[in-house]
């Protein structure tokens, strides 16, 4: 059903100069012409405008500005990232969802996406706010052939994956706040969850939850956010449309994740490390109730961070409260 | 044999009660001992204490962990465990480096505490690296007797979280 649709949206694109006959549609896609009635109606559900003419057949006048599952998949080039999706115009939360579909099943690589979330969270159940239509609200699911120990890599790699993004579609260059933070000019714009359930050698899966900020003015950031949070549209004075950044995404995150499994960590550290936030910089570390100042030296081939402290002695770290604007400030 | 087969051999004894193992085929011969106090009876639960066999490089990288213990938060359980001379054959252990936690939110109720019974499946604490929170599952059926670790604090791979009398 969804896949007929889908193929149906692309034979009208392709003519979208011309009116494409029901009779054709009907042979193309082996369906009566009756069912393709049925399917037009579906599609200006969506918020396709479609121009139908009696024995000339049928034409796309305009695309939806409202997402919905065909929107995202028509034009997704992924080979198995996506290729099964969940589309919600509402949802708690993707990532619950995600939780609940993959303890069901659901295969490697599928995806949950929501327009809105009503509790949209970040790690220790912080609220993530996830207002309708204004961004990318979205959890992967992921049953990599892993130990559970290198599934915080799936973090760092995501990341990068989420640095090209911008880099080619939106052409803004973003940094990656150790872990899972991704900047763009000292605000955040992007966060990643990455959660799981794993034996002690085994992973099960691993959901991948990113929310990216897009479509918010200034004012529609929650006030106390103000400060630290940042969108795409604020940062480059344009809206964009959400489609085209999803898939572009999914499909950096399917090369990302190959080269990932076939090859280690190691050549995707490199541009985790070219794109990290405040390299070199002074930093303060919370760590077993201490605190001290370090300078960020880079990360680990397992994604650990490399500090120094100000004895020049190095620390490697799997998990630390970092604040990040208040190290070393008169050293 | 093997090393992949030594090394499985190696980690199976090392989960197991044993604490001598010797095979031997064609020529071939094994002996494995693992390093406990056994004979130093009455607190046996110094065996956890011992180092696991994990890996090297994770030991070097939690230096700052293992300094920054506190003295008194190392005498605190093997006191209270003379005491109580706690009865359990299972232990659960961390499948990574990280903090732990043994509550969803800082605000929430610990996922067990003593006394409470546990299944396969229920989930005992989180173990976070890189804000990866890992939700750790018994993996037994029976009743917590001891909690090994403070809230919050660094974990090492394979290292002892609960102890459980499995039934």
């Amino acid at each position: 059903m969804e896949s007929t649709r889908k193929k149906l949206i692309t034979l009208l694109a392709e003519q979208q100069e011309q009116y494409v006959s029901g009779q054709k549609l009907s042979e193309e896609l082996n369906i009566s012409r009756a069912a393709i009635w049925k399917h037009m109606k579906g599609l200006e559900k969506d918020g396709y405008k479609i121009d139908a003419i009696s024995r000339v057949g049928y034409r796309i006048v305009a695309f939806p500005d409202q997402m919905s599952l065909n929107t995202i998949q028509w034009g997704l080039n992924t080979s198995w990232l996506g290729q099964r999706m969940y589309y919600e115009p509402q949802l708690d939360s993707t990532q619950s969802l995600a939780h609940k579909l993959a303890l069901e099943g659901a295969e490697h690589g599928t995806v949950v996406i929501a327009d809105e979330q009503l509790k949209g969270r970040g790690r220790l159940h912080r609220k993530w706010d996830s207002q309708k239509g204004k961004g990318i609200w979205m959890s992967i699911i992921l049953r990599p052939p892993l130990e559970p120990q290198r599934a915080p890599q799936l973090t760092l790699a995501s990341a990068v994956a989420i640095i090209d993004m911008l880099a080619s579609q939106v052409n803004v260059k973003g940094q990656i706040k150790w872990p899972n933070d991704i900047f763009i000019q000292n605000k955040k714009v992007a966060g990643i969850l990455t959660e799981m359930q794993a034996e002690q050698d085994l992973i099960q899966y691993v959901i991948i939850g990113i929310g990216l900020n897009v479509n918010q003015t200034a004012e529609e950031i929650p006030e106390d956010l103000q400060e630290i949070a940042t969108s795409l549209q604020i940062e480059t004075e344009q809206t964009w449309v959400r489609e085209g950044l999803i898939q572009n995404l999914l499909k950096e995150i399917e090369s990302v994740y190959e080269e990932y499994v076939q090859n280690g960590f190691g050549s995707i550290k490199k541009r985790w490390e070219l794109a990290a936030y405040k390299m070199g910089d002074w930093i303060k570390v919370k760590a077993m109730r201490k605190e001290w100042d370090a300078k960020l030296i880079g990360i680990q081939n397992d994604g650990a961070l490399i500090v120094e402290d100000t004895d020049k002695a190095r620390k490697v770290l799997y998990s630390a409260e970092i604040d990040w604007n208040k190290g070393g400030v008169d050293l | 044999m093997k090393v992949q087969e030594i090394r499985e051999l190696i980690k199976l004894i090392d989960e197991s009660s044993i604490d001598e193992f010797k095979y031997e085929s064609n020529g071939t011969k094994v002996k494995l001992k693992k390093r406990t106090v056994e004979a130093a009876a009455p607190v046996k639960e110094q065996v956890v204490v011992s180092e696991p066999v994990i890996q090297p490089q994770r030991m070097e990288t939690s230096t700052a962990q293992t300094n920054d213990k506190p003295q008194v938060e190392q005498a605190a359980p093997v006191a209270e465990v003379k005491e109580q001379a706690p009865n359990y054959d299972q232990e659960v252990t961390s499948p990574m480096v990280g903090t732990f936690y043994r509550a969803p939110s800082p605000d929430s109720d610990p996922y067990v505490q003593v006394g409470d019974k546990v299944k396969n499946d229920s989930v005992v604490c989180i173990v976070e690296a890189m804000k990866l929170f890992n939700e750790i599952e018994a993996e037994v059926n029976g009743e917590i007797v001891e909690v090994l670790v403070e809230d919050g604090e660094l974990v090492e791979y394979g290292q002892p979280l609960f102890r459980v009398k499995s039934k």
